[in-house]
């Protein structure tokens, strides 16, 4: 019923039908672009082979198999989860800036699992529910932090009370790594956001919160909209503001958490991907939140290909390199938006 | 802010240098012993007891025992002395900052100054390992001044809410900055890219003379500097036309300013790693104790700085003994809380 009457709404629901197919097109090759690149030359036509037609036997297909598919996949999941946490946020809060490695969410999951990891918790399925715990509580001291600044919760006094509390976590974090070595060793690599393989548990819990707050995304991308005009307007047509907020909320601590337990903290995604989707799309969040999603795989699929193969052999990490292209983007915004 | 304002609001509008007002100076001689007395404790601390009766006797006399010399002179004193002395100039750099840029927010470290003269350094680290060690100060100034300069041309001056802007276009560039050190240390060899951060976390672990002589012999070469700044900040603290029509030359004076902050963050930075915060709470410390000018302002936050660091690092060492804490990390978890505190209490918009 109500898609129906969302697609007698939106007067151009062919085109943006096309632009849909032609947005998953571009996935695909920047999918596939990121499975051949690596280590090894592998042709591209053995590469469709072995996502097709699997043989145990050759090792070329081994290497797609077990290597660059699950990375690949990761890099789908991780960028889409992100740039919807990204996406809602600056929706909710009206906020250019927002962004879940900006407002501190990622310190307070990142902080949360490396707790985790020194108590030894056994129980994979634990870790992004810990993560979350620790994104939620670190989201909530910011916003309070943030109101309490004169002037209320605006997008700078937000950022930089998400500034100083990745400083505090960041260096609580840090320190617990110093106290154990051995979760040093483990996280190392990790703590700079990297799409390297977790264990086989953390995995599939934290692919499984994903889609979970990606549904949830999609399922209140409407609201968001009408909030996004402000609370008056929301109130007025008809939206519960407390119910959609808590749903945003916990959409944004599950979609970071999750990210944060499989890749480390990966920042910038969020804060880029929205303003692009923007840009084509408009403000409508039925249109921004799905097309964040698809702008948000294919740009961790870009990003990553562009850290394995710009220092080669070497592998940069690929948080590395969404900060170098984020944090540009973040001055540019603060001149321009503010 | 807990003296009465009214009458030494007086005494802070005439005096010039030599007209100090009392409480600062007091308060300057307090802040001295204190540094002297945390310099003695530190001496005492750590994983080899030495009394604090063998700790004087080391300094004045001599060594009662061997080891107690090599641990005390080769080891403590120097880091004791180094973390006095390079807190003093994260502190002045951050007054000298918040007075110019009229924010109280500025940090070397927040607005993305130590990230520059960061990247410099493990550049050289990482790059050029046969490079002499002498060489890191100056790179570390080039790093600092490079990231300034992007500051500056990033941030817009012409619309309002600019005290904020600042300090966030400053923690843009310092995530870029920290992305590129970041890069550095996956491209170096491993034993050096270990090396590099243990320094980048702010450790005072690896110093020895050779600091504390480069950190005295810059002190003396910049302390004409830091009495001629105490004018200039008095009148550019009021803002750029009552500096003009104060007849100050406000572009020359603010340029040189920012340069000496620049030169002061980039060599402690040189020597104890992208230390942060010493430089933003220092200055309201001071402030906090006691109302002076901008000149022996400047000079109380350099002392509360340098004691700020070494009890930072006497924390690092004994809280978790025998792990050492770097006090980089100290100072962010005093800080970043101090940070959020003033961003509270800001007066105005």
């Amino acid at each position: 019923m109500q898609t129906m009457a969302d697609a007698r709404e939106h007067p151009g629901h062919w085109s943006t039908g096309i632009a849909g197919l032609i947005c998953l097109c571009v996935l695909a090759v920047a999918f596939l672009w990121h499975i051949s690149v690596g280590a090894k030359e592998i042709p591209f036509a053995v590469i469709v082979e072995a996502l097709f037609t699997y043989n145990r036997d050759q090792f070329d297909h081994i290497v797609v198999h077990e290597i660059r598919l699950p990375r690949a996949l990761m890099a789908v999941f991780v960028g889409a989860g992100l740039a919807v946490a990204g996406a809602l946020m600056q929706g909710v809060t009206r906020n250019p800036l927002a962004d879940p490695g900006l407002l501190g969410l990622m310190a307070g999951a990142t902080f949360a699992v490396v707790v985790a990891s020194l108590f030894s918790v056994p129980d994979f399925s634990m870790i992004p529910l810990i993560a979350a715990a620790g994104a939620l509580i670190a989201a909530v001291f910011v916003w309070l932090v943030a109101s309490a600044v004169r002037g209320g919760a605006t997008p700078m006094s937000m950022v930089l009370a998400g500034a100083a509390m990745s400083a505090f976590l960041g260096a609580l974090t840090t320190a617990l790594l110093l106290i154990d070595q051995q979760s040093f060793e483990q996280l190392r690599v990790w703590m700079t956001g990297t799409l390297t393989v977790r264990p086989r548990g953390i995995a599939l819990w934290s692919y499984g919160w994903l889609c979970v707050g990606l549904l949830i995304a999609l399922a209140i991308a409407r609201q968001v909209t009408t909030l996004a005009m402000g609370d008056e307007t929301a109130t007025g047509l008809g939206v519960n503001i407390r119910r959609l907020r808590i749903a945003v909320l916990s959409a944004v601590v599950l979609l970071t958490a999750a990210s944060v337990s499989l890749v480390g903290p990966m920042g910038f995604v969020g804060l880029v991907t929205p303003h692009f989707v923007r840009l084509i799309v408009g403000f409508d969040y039925r249109w921004v939140i799905p097309g964040s999603a698809l702008a948000g795989a294919v740009f961790l699929l870009l990003t990553d290909i562009v850290a394995r193969t710009v220092l080669a052999p070497v592998e940069i990490s690929t948080g590395l390199v969404t900060a170098f292209i984020g944090a540009p983007v973040l001055v540019w915004l603060v001149k321009t938006r503010l | 802010m807990s003296l009465p304002k009214s009458s030494r609001a007086q005494v802070d509008d005439r005096s010039f240098s030599l007209a100090l007002p009392r409480g600062g100076v007091l308060l300057l001689l307090a802040l001295g012993v204190a540094s002297v007395g945390a310099t003695l404790l530190s001496v005492t601390v750590g994983s080899f007891p030495v009394s604090a009766t063998d700790a004087l006797l080391t300094l004045v006399r001599g060594a009662p025992s061997e080891m107690a010399e090599t641990v005390v002179m080769q080891f403590r004193l120097p880091r004791a002395l180094v973390a006095v002395v390079a807190g003093g100039l994260l502190a002045g750099s951050g007054a000298i900052l918040q007075n110019v840029a009229r924010n109280p927010l500025a940090d070397p470290s927040l607005v993305g100054v130590s990230q520059g003269a960061s990247v410099a350094v493990v550049t050289l680290i990482v790059m050029f390992p046969g490079m002499p060690y002498e060489l890191r100060p100056a790179a570390a100034i080039l790093g600092a001044l490079a990231a300034a300069l992007i500051i500056q041309l990033s941030s817009n001056r012409d619309s309002g809410s600019a005290t904020l802007r600042f300090i966030l276009t400053g923690v843009a560039v310092a995530a870029f900055l920290s992305a590129v050190t970041g890069a550095m240390l996956t491209y170096g060899d491993v034993d050096r890219a270990v090396s590099a951060m243990t320094w980048l976390a702010g450790s005072l672990a690896t110093v020895s003379w050779d600091d504390v002589w480069l950190l005295s012999l810059f002190v003396l070469t910049v302390m004409p500097a830091l009495c001629w700044a105490s004018r200039p900040l008095r009148a550019l603290r009021m803002g750029r036309e009552i500096a003009i029509s104060l007849g100050a030359s406000f572009q020359r004076d603010r340029l040189l300013l920012v340069l000496l902050a620049v030169l002061l963050a980039a060599v402690a930075v040189s020597t104890v790693g992208p230390v942060g915060f010493v430089g933003l709470i220092a200055p309201h410390l001071a402030r906090m104790l006691a109302r002076t000018g901008p000149g022996l302002h400047l000079f109380l936050s350099m002392a509360i700085g340098g004691l700020l660091l070494a009890c930072a690092d006497l924390l690092g060492r004994g809280l978790f003994e025998p792990i050492q804490i770097p006090a980089g990390l100290v100072t962010a978890l005093l800080g970043a809380p101090f940070f959020a505190y003033l961003l509270i209490s800001r007066r105005g918009t």
